[in-house]
């Protein structure tokens, strides 16, 4: 439901990141959001059909305040020349990977 | 007592927000602002005087830039209402004793110089401050106290002054004099010995870098000598003078500091960070000299703004590019000073690094015709004095400039640079750009970087980054393992379980295996054969080695049981990945998360002679420092697991004894005391795995800067090479970025490591350290 989406992502340590260069790699992210705290794991969207990246990646900090800071200094600042953005995510759950095709 | 209904809470809200937004832009005048709402509240004062004076109150610590603003208001109210400003004051002096008791330093320096301000504005009796003053200046006669209690004392004073002093002057003359004598004598007898290891460059040319209390005595004793006039703080109060001299005024109660216990932290000494002077600066504006009060002034208003409004990097910037006197002063030059000096403070920076990075962009969005060369004239100069500048700083200056420039096509006139590529790859120069190409390779790829930089800077590019399999090269036939090998990576990339792919190594001989000794306790060549296959299947990306480990977890346990063993991966990991420092950063990163490997085998092999070529590489201290932030993260977790369960048990054992404690109601999750004995069992294993960390990292700091010193020594050298520079520096690293952690072990340390044996130039780094806190 709404609510429980919202208390989700209140305690989310994930973040969605969009408006990625298709060519961007995961160690670049990698590196990018490692300055705002110590990344998890980085979960490449890959487009349906092809399987490759496709613009959008999830990142996933071991803490909410690392989290945090990642939003509050990356979000919209460059990766590989494209301005990009972060927002929460409820968590990754498999299968969310996959983009448009 | 009267209920407290909704209107009420409406009410208060108001007041809140009229007396907070107060001195903000505004179309009328600030005095007509302060006049009408000094009015607006003496109407409340009959209901609301506590929530009002409570607001006051809290203005004084969270809005200290407004600070005269606030003082002049109260003056205001006072001259209205005795009564208000009693209690104002009353309520300002308990919370000063209690900022003071539990440690609030900076709310109680702010809260002292919002007393002393209260002079100038009829509230209070300048006897009585100078009462305050004198008592605190006291401390600096007591007895075996650290020098940090002292100096903050002192400090609380002095910064109070620039505000005060002209009216103590003309009031107080013989008194101030006193205690300006009594100061003096405090700051020529203050020992010196934490400064080498807080300055930013070991050198004082072109400026010197001072202990942050020597500087602002030397302001202080300027503005002394221009007969306590500065041209840097506004006074809405002279404004109401006529008003404000008729005021009754106040006496401060007697403020004695509370006496010194030895869990009290105190804040650590600073020095001052400059990069400009006035010939650095445009014709039309003036940089006060790093003596005049107004440069002190102006520095520590821009550090409040940017530690009041560092969560929000674009109001930040805003707010300070609207700095109240900007057209007199070169402020861009102001701000990116401050800026690096932030960045740059040692032992820590006061924020994340990251922040400094997007700060510096926000004002250059803001300012896109000057600031962007403020910042590249800032940068040049930075590199220009690299030879002398702390390892520390370098690390932090590469980590900024690389994000810097990916945040701008990697545009860069590298050609003023092209010193860098003339020198010794271990200079600082070279080192600095090398290190910052590493960097922009993992903000972007290596393409981009060959093309980024003029070619006559390839020779300090990094080699592509790709794994080395040995397995599959050539000449591999005659390796022992080859034939496990392949064996091996066909039967992972055919889905095997992990006990097939046991089974294939199973049949693998141990070289170590020695006639007459029992049974060895690893295998090398087992580790290396399975962990290289799977490393070199999961190159791919992050992701995919972080499969690939997690995969086989089990058996990459059963394999390195010791820590031994944990080398021999560390070395592989190294052969397949010594070209991609960030995959050996994240790999180890997981093996220590994992607990594959541990703390300590990790900073064995960090010192051990196979990494001694990458000894001076900043990769190695990336890995070093994030080895030690794990352990202790590790020891945290665990301290505040048990402290929970004990909180949890004595909650159930007080329910129990006061009859409380039904069938039924009780809590699943009490621990019983078995399991808390468990717990602090892992704790103390803990702690005791992070101290030998610690033992082990400044043993072989020891060892090996003890040879390097003989060795000159015995060769008639000098013994200060890039190689000591880099790496005595690290080691004072290791004391300032962990200093809390550290500190708890000064005794162990002194007792066993930094013995009197030691050559002085490694026990000086011991030494400066301690004295950060003494």
């Amino acid at each position: 439901s709404r609510t429980d989406q919202d208390h989700l992502l209140l305690l989310s340590t994930t973040l969605y990141v969009g408006n990625l260069s298709f060519y961007t790699t995961e160690e670049q992210i990698f590196d990018l959001f490692s300055r705002a705290g110590d990344v998890k794991r980085v979960i490449m969207g890959l487009d349906k059909v092809r399987k490759t990246p496709c613009g959008f990646c999830f990142v996933e900090y071991y803490s909410r305040e690392d989290a945090e800071n990642a939003i509050r200094y990356v979000n919209g600042t460059r990766l590989d020349d494209r301005i990009i953005r972060t927002d929460w995510d409820a968590g990754f759950k498999e299968g969310r990977q996959y983009g448009r095709g | 007592k009267r209920r407290r209904t909704s209107d009420d809470v409406n009410i208060e809200d108001r007041l809140d927000s009229l007396i907070t937004r107060v001195g903000e832009k505004s179309t009328s005048s600030l005095e007509s602002n302060l006049e009408g709402l000094a009015s607006v509240l003496e109407a409340d004062l009959p209901n609301y005087k506590d929530k009002i004076v409570k607001i006051l109150c809290d203005c004084v610590v969270y809005l200290p830039e407004k600070i005269t603003v606030y003082t002049t208001l109260v003056g205001l109210l006072n001259a209205k209402n005795y009564n208000c400003g009693g209690e104002f004051s009353e309520l300002l002096v308990r919370n000063l004793k209690e900022a003071l008791k539990t440690g609030e330093f900076e709310s109680a320096r702010m809260i002292v110089r919002f007393v002393a301000d209260l002079v100038n504005c009829h509230v209070l009796v300048a006897s009585s401050v100078l009462q305050m003053f004198d008592n605190f200046v006291e401390v600096a006669l007591e007895d075996n106290i650290p020098q940090v209690r002292s100096d903050w004392y002192v400090n609380s004073v002095l910064s109070a002054l620039p505000w005060v002093g002209r009216e103590l002057f003309e009031k107080k003359e013989a008194e101030l004099n006193k205690l300006l004598q009594t100061i003096e004598n405090y700051i020529s007898k203050r020992h010196h010995i934490h400064v080498p290891s807080l300055r930013v460059w070991a050198s004082d040319d072109p400026h010197p870098q001072e202990e942050y209390l020597d500087c602002l005595w030397a302001q202080i004793k300027n503005l002394r000598n221009n007969k306590w006039v500065e041209k840097q703080i506004s006074r809405p109060y002279l404004a109401f003078d006529g008003v404000l001299c008729d005021a009754l005024q106040h006496t401060l109660p007697q403020i004695i500091p509370p006496s010194h216990n030895d869990e009290m932290k105190y804040p650590i000494p600073t020095v001052v960070f400059r990069i400009f002077d006035y010939t650095d600066v445009p014709e039309g504006t003036v940089l006060p000299g790093s003596h005049a009060i107004e440069r002190y002034l102006i520095e520590e208003q821009i550090n409040k703004i940017i530690d009041s409004n560092y969560l929000e990097r674009k109001e930040c910037a805003a707010a300070l590019l609207s700095f109240p006197t900007k057209n007199k002063l070169p402020l861009n030059y102001i701000i990116i000073e401050t800026v690096f000096g932030q960045l740059f403070r040692l032992p820590k920076a006061p924020h994340l690094e990251l922040f400094y990075g997007v700060i510096l962009l926000e004002v250059c969005k803001l300012q896109p015709s000057t600031m962007p060369q403020v910042l590249a004239q800032a940068t040049e100069m930075l590199f220009e004095r690299l030879d002398s500048m702390h390892t520390i700083c370098i690390e932090r200056f590469v980590t900024w400039f690389s994000y810097h420039l990916s945040m701008f096509q990697f545009r860069w006139s590298w050609d003023d640079w092209s010193i860098a590529v003339q020198q010794d790859p271990t200079s600082p120069k070279a080192r600095f750009v090398h290190e910052v190409l590493q960097k922009i390779l993992r903000l972007s790829y290596h393409q981009r970087v060959m093309e980024s930089v003029p070619e006559s800077f390839h020779c300090l590019l990094p080699i592509k980054p790709q794994p080395f399999y040995k397995y599959e090269q050539e000449g591999a036939g005659s390796l022992p393992g080859t034939m496990k090998a392949h064996a091996l990576m066909s039967a992972i990339k055919s889905r095997c379980t992990p006990e097939e792919a046991a089974a294939i190594l199973k049949e693998l001989p141990n070289p170590m295996t020695d006639d007459d000794s029992s049974e060895p306790v690893f295998n090398p060549l087992k580790i290396d054969v399975f962990v290289s296959t799977l490393l070199y299947l999961g190159s791919k990306s992050f992701s995919h080695s972080f499969a690939a480990l997690a995969k086989f977890h089990p058996l990459l346990k059963s394999l390195t049981e010791t820590e031994e063993a944990q080398i021999c991966l560390l070395r592989t990991l190294y052969e397949v990945w010594k070209s991609h420092q960030q995959m050996l950063v994240v790999l180890v990163d997981k093996l220590l998360r994992t607990q594959v490997v541990e703390c300590s085998a990790v900073a064995n092999w960090l010192f051990s002679d196979e990494m001694s070529q990458d000894f001076i590489s900043f990769y190695m201290w990336e890995i070093m420092h994030s080895t030690i932030k794990k352990m202790s993260k590790q020891v945290d977790k665990l301290q505040k697991d048990v402290d929970e369960a004990r909180d949890k048990l004595d909650a159930q054992r007080r329910r129990a004894a006061d009859g409380l404690d039904m069938d039924g109601y009780d809590d699943d999750d009490v621990p019983t005391p078995e399991i808390i004995d468990r717990m602090e069992d892992k704790l103390e294993t803990a702690l005791s795995q992070q101290k030998s960390l610690f033992l082990i990292i400044f043993q072989r700091f020891i060892i090996l800067l003890t040879e390097h010193l003989a060795r000159c020594e015995s060769d008639g050298i000098d013994y200060n090479t890039a190689w000591y520079k880099w790496v005595i520096e690290r080691l004072q690293q290791i004391f300032l970025q962990h200093h809390y952690l550290v500190y708890k072990y000064v005794s162990t340390l002194e007792e066993l490591l930094f013995t009197s044996n030691v050559d002085i130039h490694i026990l000086e780094i011991f030494q400066q350290f301690c004295s950060l806190r003494s």
